[in-house]
């Protein structure tokens, strides 16, 4: 029996790519990164921006993990009977023409002989904290996108590292070698520019960017390859008859912003290859995700309830290992027919207990689904309104014992793996439907 | 039944037992309220099976007899009638009433089918000045608990002994113990749980009151009655185990300040304007002063993407300087109720119970547990 949901990873981080606010480290005294202020003080200074990506990053860390994956197609996402998708493939896979968010069943038609594997997410995680850790050697500004890519700012450091070019070049070789995972990188004068420029030349690229031609390298790409122009935004462009990013450069601000909005004017400069925005620390997690696509359209209650109950589980295990505590707990539910809705609740208090999150979620499906005569297709848990504070409490609650039941959990999970220990309620679910990850 | 009484007195008795009536209750008839002859007065009653309330008007009785008529429906047609006498006379389960030129008729429900209001003649019987009893209730009701996930920390702890009733309230987070003093001793000591709610009823009725309250515990400790000049208030009894609060009242602290208590709540309603997009985290931070200058204590809050706001005012520290976070509302609801000019905090670490007590006042302490922060 093949894997049954496709698990959705999300962490929404701060929007990395759109200028926000720098705050200034007053402690430190003058800051390293002095890029933002050499246009306008006149000091003649490019920035020196990196975008390191990690090239197939699931399928290359079970690769590295089991050399007997080594140059096979490799398909991370679970097995190929299920519904799920692909999270991953290794290049050998995309040879065939397997992409990520593929149904599996597609991926395995496509090349029957690839090897299926489920995600050992945390294993990526560790890999990621590896690679992010030898990022930090080079610069103190180092901004993750995700699990497997981060921008570093490299300017000004010339003294210490050489030139950026060498610094990239030896951060590739770092990455291999201590990670046996190669990596692409852009190195430009932004953000953006670098991002593209990382992309361009996959797997296991270097592409630079020479300051003054940023313009000029993204204006025959196509406009998709710019970061913020997804699907729609493309047809749109499209529609004014603009393909390559340079059409969309001479486009004027006030023409984008009636056709996107307040983001038009920034996709605009984006295509001109400015993009001020400050390599900046990790941003703080606004919210957490799990959601999962379910084995097949149903409205079978204990099962759905099973399914949030496994969710919330995972919500509460990353909230703790973020040592936060969540405000709002959200339901998603897509239904059949693809009409999703999402239905959210403020808790009494902060929390991180996992049957707090699940009483929540679940009152939420009760009410959602009271009725209801569509099947459900996909169901998620979230939380947001995240805070590392909390109230102390004076007398003992059950809240005091769920808190340490559940960091007993978590502790033999680390150890011996999620289905170690489980409640009836996941295990009804996994008895009927697969195994969980 | 057939009467005469004060428009303006069946309205204030109106108002006061209708803070007894069901508002959502399966058993109908606790919608209306009780009239009965009583004594040469008129009794009015209201009860949602928790607590009751009685109320007697004075009035001319010409026949004795007892109706139940729709609360809501009598207060609202009294409250417009003119201040002049009301007549009521039944007939059959026919209520007329007739002030003026204005005139009513409700149907009633036989007073048989109304709740019985427990009768609580024996058991323990204790007597308390009324405005001792008034300071009681509002420096501790308040902290109790206002879901009932524990059934007993939504009630107020009582207990008699000797000369003292010593209340006591907490709801998880914080703690108020007061100690008041009866006008005569009891024998044994009598411990039982009443009602937040039943205690700030009671506690509305208790300012105009000029005379002492008794209070009745029935034996089996499972209601209470206090009786006042012209009304009672019986409540049902939580049953349960409080929990053993003298050992949550910290015994030291290595730092404390004395404050002016007005000062203290003026500075922390400030900061809770910031603390109210924070989780209503307000920080303290208290710092000794040398020989010239005076210790302070600084209050200030910060709100991400709002603000941040900071406050200081006198104190007198003795101890390690030290910084402690708290929920607002905690330290304002406390300092809303001392009357005291000058109040203390005693605290230890950011992470252990913070204690407030008045300066020159031995009966009240408050314990609140901080909020952990990353400072």
């Amino acid at each position: 029996m093949g894997k049954f949901y496709h698990e959705a990873h999300h962490v929404a981080k701060l929007a990395t790519l759109h200028p926000s606010h720098r705050h200034l480290d007053i402690d430190s005294g003058v800051g390293y990164n002095k890029n933002n202020s050499s246009m306008s003080d006149g000091v003649h200074m490019h920035r020196r921006i990196l975008h390191v990506d990690l090239d197939a990053f699931f399928a290359s860390v079970e690769q590295a993990l089991d050399p007997s994956l080594e140059g096979k197609p490799v398909v991370v996402g679970g097995k190929p009977g299920g519904r799920g998708v692909v999270s991953s493939a290794s290049y050998e896979a995309r040879v065939f023409g397997i992409r990520s968010a593929m149904p599996l069943s597609r991926a395995y038609r496509l090349c029957p002989q690839a090897v299926f594997v489920d995600g050992h997410f945390s294993y990526y995680r560790i890999a990621s904290q590896r690679f992010m850790s030898i990022l930090d050697d080079y610069s103190p500004h180092v901004e993750p996108g995700g699990i497997d890519e981060a921008y570093v700012d490299l300017t000004g450091s010339e003294a210490l590292f050489g030139p950026a070019h060498g610094v990239a070049q030896r951060i590739r070789e770092r990455v291999w070698d201590e990670l046996r995972i190669t990596a692409s990188v852009g190195l430009s004068t932004s953000k953006v520019v670098s991002k593209v420029a990382s992309d361009l030349d996959k797997p296991d690229g270097l592409v630079e960017v020479m300051p003054g031609e940023e313009a000029a390298f993204l204006a025959p790409l196509p406009v998709r390859r710019l970061p913020g122009v997804g699907p729609k935004t493309e047809q749109v462009l499209k529609g004014v008859g603009v393909a390559a990013i340079g059409d969309l450069a001479a486009l004027s601000p006030s023409y984008l912003c009636c056709l996107f909005g307040k983001t038009g004017a920034l996709l605009g400069s984006w295509a001109r290859g400015e993009d001020g925005s400050p390599v900046e620390e990790r941003g703080e997690a606004r919210s957490i995700s799990r959601c999962a696509t379910l084995s097949r359209d149903t409205l079978d209650r204990p099962f759905l309830l099973g399914m949030l109950r496994y969710l919330s589980e995972k919500v509460g295990a990353e909230l703790r290992r973020m040592e936060k505590r969540a405000r709002v707990v959200a339901l998603k539910v897509r239904y059949a027919d693809f009409e999703t809705l999402t239905r959210q609740c403020r808790l009494r208090g902060p929390t991180d207990i996992d049957q707090l999150i699940f009483g929540a979620v679940a009152e939420l499906l009760q009410r959602q689904l009271a009725g209801a005569a569509k099947l459900v297709r996909l169901v998620g848990v979230e939380v947001s309104g995240l805070q590392a504070e909390a109230q102390l409490r004076l007398l003992p609650s059950v809240e005091d014992r769920l808190e340490r039941l559940d960091r007993a959990l978590d502790g033999l999970r680390l150890r011996y793996g999620y289905d170690a220990v489980q409640t009836g309620r996941t295990l009804a679910v996994q008895r009927r439907a697969g195994v969980f990850s | 039944m057939r009467l005469t009484c004060r428009q303006e007195n069946l309205a204030k008795g109106l108002g006061i037992v209708g803070r007894a009536v069901a508002t959502r209750s399966t058993l109908p008839i606790t919608n209306n309220v009780l009239l009965a002859t009583d004594g040469g007065r008129l009794k009015l009653s209201a009860t949602n099976l928790e607590i009751a309330l009685s109320y007697w008007v004075g009035g001319n009785i010409e026949e004795d007899g007892a109706i139940t008529v729709p609360a809501r429906l009598l207060t609202d047609f009294v409250n417009t009638l003119p201040a002049d006498n009301v007549l009521m006379a039944l007939n059959g389960k026919s209520l007329k009433l007739q002030c003026l030129r204005f005139e009513a008729k409700m149907s009633g429900v036989d007073a048989e089918d109304f709740p019985p209001i427990p009768k609580i003649a024996d058991g323990l019987d204790a007597r308390i000045a009324s405005e001792a009893l008034h300071q009681a209730i509002s420096q501790v009701a308040f902290a109790a608990a206002a879901e009932d996930t524990r059934p007993v920390l939504t009630g107020v702890h009582a207990e008699f002994e000797g000369s003292n009733l010593t209340l006591a309230a907490a709801d998880g987070f914080r703690l108020a113990v007061y100690k008041a003093q009866l006008l005569s001793p009891v024998e044994g000591k009598t411990g039982v749980i009443i009602p937040a709610k039943a205690l700030s009823e009671l506690s509305r009725l208790l300012p105009e009151q000029e005379e002492s309250v008794e209070i009745t515990v029935s034996p089996s400790k499972s209601q209470v009655l206090f009786r006042l000049k012209d009304a009672e208030l019986v409540s049902q009894l939580i049953q349960g185990t409080f929990p053993n609060y003298s050992q949550l009242i910290p015994q030291s602290s290595t730092c404390r300040a004395v404050v002016n208590t007005s000062e203290f709540l003026k500075a922390t309603r400030t900061a809770s304007i910031f603390a109210r997009d924070a989780s209503g985290i307000v920080r303290l931070v208290l710092t000794s002063g040398s020989e010239a200058t005076p210790g302070k204590l600084t209050i200030s809050a910060r709100a991400e993407e709002v603000g941040e706001n900071m406050g200081e005012i006198d104190a007198m520290v003795k101890g390690e300087a030290s910084k402690i976070a708290f929920n607002a509302k905690y330290l304002t609801d406390v300092l809303s109720v001392i009357k005291e000019g000058q109040v203390a905090l005693e605290i230890t670490t950011p992470s252990s119970p913070g204690l407030l007590r008045p300066v020159g006042s031995e009966g009240y302490v408050h314990v609140v547990m901080p909020m952990f922060v990353q400072w």
